[in-house]
């Protein structure tokens, strides 16, 4: 191919000339180096060409090579586990070549080529096979059964099929017409994965999070957004999240945050067990780290990787949930480029197709029929951190977000300062899948379930108001009944809400659990009521002994949750006996 | 219809029978638990005053504190058989300071 000439560098950003055998978002190779980089503009025969490795001693002359090949990603065996960089680059081997920090040009496969994995075919040979049919699997780790698929576009009958242990690249299946399947395959970023049919999503994607999961639930093929200030608690969310979620693939994409965030990953997943699966958590995990000081050309690309990557393990009939930590740094390097670009500033400088590439990007979530005859159903979850400079979510990367999420984490910035965590704002935040996952809840866990919610978020909405009250006039004016509300949404707010991160149990708290909790301090509060219709003081009910209980209730383990059921018959017999001392005469 | 309320008292026998001669509803009590279910109980049947004897009031401060922030019932202390605690000549000099701003008895 025609090779064409540096004209002008500008960060990452470079322009080059007698490219016109190129095609827009082809990948080329820049300079001797062979540094990689994306065309993402051509004008006549000039292409501009986003370069994903630091540019320093590039200049005008320096040649340019076309692969012709978009941008795109190598899936097999071998994701699990593993360390990316924005390019899917494996950063464990090219530490191992170039040292702790990336360095120019270097270049390394993404999937193993010398590793060998045990391939067990679930098909035969003489039987037809399509596009996502699953020919055999590999096991991947302990948890995750690698499932090998018919490329897309291919068909046709297998007249030959192996057993064994081969590498990716090993031919391991040959289809009559001479085609040859391997066990990876490669698949533009750019271009969402196919899929039969889109399905609704209605099954929650249980977290293990009070407050996620009661409140604001996701349903497994959701979107999700954490809009949230400067240490607001952004990056715990998503890390719990990463860590308790039951869907059975998670991709974290850490997206122009801090390196050592990735480290945490690094350091905490391995040693924490899977609830669902009693195995640790790397094993079902793929990292994709573009961090602040990674060149900011692949943080573009990063989103994208990671969303291929889930597509690909969701085509296995998985449900995968991908976190992006975080959206706004992706925002920020669109803006960098488009900058450079010279392209016509939007709002606040980000490009004017923010909103559409924020929306592709996000549409490629959702629970779907995938390709292969057996129909199975795959989901991917998205849950996308924003930062929004100063906490103001009316900037446009947010407003963007939001316009096409279904569910809002708004973080809030007093909350966090008073020690509450997560800190989700439970007045503003609020989630779309509600009435679908409340009938779900309703039929697997609790038939009270959603009314209980309900009835707890109207007490939090009502304690809003009284609270402007209380601070206009002081908590004494308040009726004994409004005192009592206050006490019940406070202990709404600290017993059951509030949820430590860093401690054993209250880590994670399955919806069982969240259930009995639930119905614990709303009990506080009917039976409350009850006795201070009968004369009972305010004043007794605060200072019961019991309430230390429900204020501990949370650190109980999961295997002992009937301890929960106890506490709330004490507490009945303690409002009792409270009632039989102090009650009005029946006169 | 004009509102009618009645006018209670509440305190050991000896102190308060002599109400009864006018017209005023008398309940006599003997400890706190019972004068705390008295006053608590006439206070929701429509009595607009209730005198209470210091002796008694001392028992159930709680009780006595829950209806300051009401305007009806108004509890007023009076002194008994026994003479006076000041209780309630100072609760009478506490009001009036809240309401007019300095000690004007």
């Amino acid at each position: 191919m025609k090779v064409g000439k540096i004209i002008k560098v500008s960060g990452p950003l470079v322009v080059a000339e007698g490219m016109d055998e190129a095609n827009v978002y082809d990948v080329v190779q820049v300079s001797e180096n062979k540094l990689i980089g994306e065309i993402i503009e051509m004008r006549g025969d000039k292409a501009s060409i986003q370069v994903y490795e630091e540019t320093t001693g590039i200049g005008p002359g320096d040649p340019v090579y076309t692969t012709g090949e978009p941008l795109s990603v190598e899936l097999g065996p071998g994701l699990i586990e593993a360390m990316f960089d924005g390019i899917q680059r494996p950063l464990d081997p090219l530490r191992a070549i170039a040292g702790d920090f990336l360095s120019k040009g270097v270049e390394v496969h993404s999937l193993d080529r010398e590793k060998k994995w045990y391939f067990t075919p679930t098909k035969k040979v003489g039987d037809r096979v399509e596009a996502g049919d699953v020919i055999g699997t590999v096991q991947e780790t302990p948890v995750v059964l690698h499932k090998i698929m018919v490329p897309y576009g291919v068909a046709g009958e297998i007249i030959d099929i192996k057993e064994g242990e081969f590498t990716v690249v090993d031919t391991i299946c040959t289809l009559k017409g001479g085609k040859e399947l391997q066990m990876m395959q490669k698949w533009p970023v750019r271009k969402g994965r196919g899929y039969k049919r889109k399905l609704n999503p209605t099954v929650p994607l249980l977290t293990g999070q009070r407050v996620v999961d009661t409140f604001f639930p996701v349903s497994k093929g959701g979107t999700a957004a954490i809009p949230g200030p400067f240490g607001s608690g952004k990056t715990v969310i998503q890390h719990q999240l990463a860590k308790w979620a039951d869907s059975e693939i998670v991709v974290y994409v850490g997206c122009g945050e801090r390196g050592n965030e990735m480290t945490d990953v690094l350091m905490e997943f391995p040693e924490i067990i899977d609830p669902n699966t009693g195995e640790s958590l790397m094993k079902r995990t793929v990292l994709i780290a573009n961090t602040s000081n990674m060149p900011v050309a692949a943080r573009e690309a990063s989103i994208y990787t990671g969303i291929t990557l889930a597509e690909y393990y969701r085509d296995m009939g998985y449900s995968v949930a991908i976190m992006a930590d975080s959206t706004s740094r992706w925002a920020e390097a669109l803006r960098e480029m488009s900058g450079r670009l010279e392209e016509m500033p939007g709002d606040e400088g980000y490009p004017a197709y923010l909103a559409s590439r924020a929306a592709d990007f996000y549409e490629r979530a959702g629970k779907v029929v995938c390709y292969g005859s057996d129909d199975r159903e795959g989901a991917i979850t998205i849950i996308g951190a924003v930062s929004p400079p100063g906490g103001d979510i009316s900037e446009p990367v947010s407003q963007a977000t939001l316009r096409i999420v279904k569910v809002f984490w708004g973080l809030d910035y007093a909350l966090s300062y008073r020690r509450h965590f997560p800190a989700i704002n439970w007045l503003n935040s609020y989630s779309l899948y509600q009435p679908s996952i409340d009938k779900w809840m309703d039929e697997n866990i609790d038939p009270e379930f959603s009314a209980n919610r309900a009835k707890a978020m109207s007490l939090l909405q009502d304690e809003s108001e009284l609270q402007e009250i209380v601070r206009l006039v002081g908590r004494d004016s308040l009726s004994e009944e409004d005192q009592l509300k206050l006490e019940a949404t406070k202990s709404i707010r600290e017993d059951f809400l509030q949820q430590n991160a860093f401690h054993d149990v209250d880590t994670f708290c399955s919806l069982a659990k969240q259930n009995l909790m639930l119905k614990l301090v709303l009990e506080f509060y009917d039976q409350g009521l009850k006795a201070l219709k009968q004369g009972v003081y305010i004043k007794e009910l605060e200072k019961l002994p019991v309430r230390d209980k429900i204020a501990r209730a949370k650190y109980i383990p999961e295997e002992n949750i009937d301890e929960i059921k106890e506490i709330q018959t004490e507490l009945i017999e303690e409002i009792d006996k409270l009632i039989s001392k102090g009650g009005i005469l029946d006169a | 219809m004009i509102c009618m309320f009645k006018i209670a008292v509440v305190g050991d026998k000896d102190s308060i029978l002599a109400f009864k001669a006018l017209g005023v509803d008398v309940f006599t009590v003997c400890d706190s638990e019972e004068a705390r279910r008295t006053v608590d109980t006439i206070a929701r049947n429509n009595y607009g005053i209730i005198f209470i004897t210091e002796q008694i009031a001392s028992l159930i401060p709680d009780t006595i504190e829950r209806y300051d922030n009401e305007i009806i019932p108004a509890v007023i202390l009076i002194p008994s058989n026994q003479g006076t605690l000041n209780i309630g000549m100072k609760r009478i000099n506490e009001n009036v300071e809240k309401a007019v701003g300095s000690n004007i008895l």
